[in-house]
Formats: structure tokens, sequence, C-alpha cells
């Protein structure tokens, strides 16, 4: 049955700003800002991540953020600062009011790690974050894990969505905990729910899609590839294909056959004994 | 006695010396950064582009500055 009509009216708004790509692209580790710039056209996104670093510590970017901002003004497109690099609220707090001021923006990517070996975002950090920030007018799109009390207590401060990690950053796994996101969505079910972190693969990028999720954010997959403009593109058609696959229903898997084609009425040209020998028969 | 003539700061982690009285619009300016490029600490805490002008810096203080850059 058609849940939905075909023609393409399956965009998403946040915060008022309506969005129709769901392929969000983060912007570290290009070879060069023209494959950047290229990588962001073949994907269609509409929000790119960007960050702050210290000055004496990062010195040039070497063009790349003018690069980014060109294209997202070709594209009407907008920035998402994150807040890398945290690892309290307190720090989270204070670079998002920098990055609001640099790049005119309220939306805020907050990041705060608790765990050096995973990048496990700290749950506890980032609420008191969140509290903060929610007040102060920004935007907050938590990077968290998959723990759905966490989500709810992010939820009920006001984020405007929740963007769980599929696998710890930069990994590729893929969706290591799928229930959890199962979990999320059905739970969650008027949340907008973004997969941050850990795909590696296309793939990865439809079966989050095809689980109901809204989007994926990914950086590395992309970035780190042979071809970056290729994968993005790849990216793109697998994010549209695993939605559209969602959209239009999945059937449910069964642990048993189901012939596909009608045999109801059929003749029965051999019996079972002389069909067993006759190749004419297979497939 | 007359008050030093220099002080020094933590300017991204680095000593840097400057004229007493040094407010921090005049330290982001003396870097040669325009004052929308980069986004100002100090002592931890985020001071905006409209109050650098009225806060003068004291020896000691850890000024941090911030850039925009590529980021996931």
């Amino acid at each position: 049955m058609h849940r939905e009509p075909l023609v393409d009216t399956d965009s998403w708004t946040v915060a008022g700003v309506t969005l129709r790509s769901r392929f969000l692209l983060g912007s570290a580790g290009y070879p060069s800002p023209e494959v950047l710039r290229d990588a962001i056209q073949a994907s269609g996104t509409q929000v790119v991540t960007v960050g702050l670093k210290r000055t004496l510590v990062s010195g040039s970017d070497n063009g790349f953020i003018a690069i980014v901002r060109e294209a997202m003004a070709a594209h009407n497109a907008r920035l998402l600062p994150n807040t890398a690099g945290c690892r309290s609220a307190r720090e989270a707090i204070e670079l998002a009011m920098m990055a609001r001021e640099l790049y005119e923006t309220n939306w805020i990517k907050l990041e705060v790690v608790g765990d050096e070996y995973t990048l496990q975002p700290d749950p506890i950090e980032l609420v008191d974050a969140t509290r903060v920030l929610v007040r102060e007018g920004f935007v907050v799109w938590p990077y968290c894990t998959d723990d759905l009390v966490t989500c709810r207590r992010l939820l009920d401060l006001g984020c405007a969505l929740l963007m769980p990690w599929g696998a710890p950053i930069g990994s590729g796994q893929g969706l290591v905990n799928p229930l959890a996101l199962r979990t999320l969505r059905a739970r969650l079910p008027d949340a907008i729910v973004i997969v941050d972190a850990g795909i590696g693969a296309p793939s990865h990028a439809a079966q989050a899609m095809e689980m109901g999720l809204d989007a994926v954010l990914l950086n590395s997959a992309v970035a780190l590839s042979g071809d970056p403009v290729r994968m993005a593109r790849a990216f793109r058609c697998a994010v549209e294909a695993g939605r559209e696959g969602w959209r239009a229903g999945l059937i449910r898997a069964q642990d048993f056959a189901v012939a596909s084609t009608p045999v109801a009425g059929q003749p029965v040209l051999l019996g079972p004994a002389e069909s067993s020998t006759d190749d004419r028969q297979k497939g | 006695m007359n008050a030093p003539i220099t002080i020094t700061v933590a300017l991204d982690g680095q000593p840097h010396q400057i004229p007493a009285g040094t407010t921090l619009a005049a330290l982001v300016a003396g870097l040669e950064y325009a004052p929308s490029a980069v986004a100002t600490a100090v002592n931890g805490r985020f001071v905006a582009r409209a109050l650098r002008g009225e806060l003068q810096l004291q020896a000691g203080d850890s000024v941090l500055l911030f850039q925009p850059i590529a980021g996931g």
C-alpha cells in the first residue's frame, strides 16, 4: 500500500529551516579545498559541519573554510559548527559562544567527549551544556550515544534533534547497535534522529535510512576514500535509496520461503521423480 | 615606582609581551587579525567582539584566539 505520494515532498525542518537533503557532510580531512568543494556539490548536502581551532596551533587552513563558505552560498546551504575537542560542559559552552560569533549562526553541533579511546560522548556533560546553550538561544544538535534515557533528557531540555553515534568516530564500523537505534526510533517517533559517526560505507547509510532514521552525518568515509567526490555521490544515492525504501515500506523478514511466482493453476508437467533429474527444470 | 612598561600574557599558551593597558581589541589588531576573523577567550571565558575594547589585559592573563577551520 502506498503510504506517501511519489512526488518529492520529503523535506524536514529544523528550527524553522526546511531541508531536502538528508545527507549531512563533514568538511575535514579532504585532500584539497577543490576536492571538498566538488564533494559538497556531488553530495547534494545542505548542511556542512565546520570547527574552530586555536590560531597558533592550527595556522592557516589553506583555504578550506573559504571554499566551504562559497559552496554553501552557492547551494543556499547551512554551516553547522561543532565543539570538537571539548571535554567538559563549560568548555563546550564557551566554544559554542565563539562559534556563534565566528560563523554567525546559532546552530551548534554539541560534542563533549568523555573517553579518549572511543571518543564516546559524555552524557552528563552533554546534558549540562545543553541546558545552558538552549537557554542562550542555541539550536543544539547533540552528538550523543544511542542511550534512550539520555536522548529523552536532551529532547526534554529543548534539543532540536538527536545525533546518536552509529559507531566510534572515524571507525567506519557502521551501525554496531541497530537494536538501540531501532529502539530510539520506536520510542521517540516524533524526534528527528540523525546517525552521526562511525559510518564507513554507503550501505551503512542506507541501513540507517531504511530503519526510519531521518538523516546521516558523516565525514571520514567520504574525505578519506580513494575518490571523495565519487564517494559523496555514492552516499547521496544510498541515503536517498534507503529513505525511499523506508517510505515505501519494507517487507517483513521471514525464516521460510514464500514463492514469488504464482503457482496455483500451473500445469505440473512432470512428477517429482522425473523432474529431479531433468536439468531443464532448474532455476 | 613607575608601573611596568610591558606585561606578559599567555597567548595561545605562549608568553607574549604587550604594553601595560593594552585592550583585547588592541592585541587582536596588533596581531593583524581583522576583528571578525577570530573569536576570543580570556582566562577560559568567551569575550564577545563588542566587548574586546573594554577589556584591559592583566599580567598573567591567558588569551586564546580561535579561527574557523574544517571540521567533522
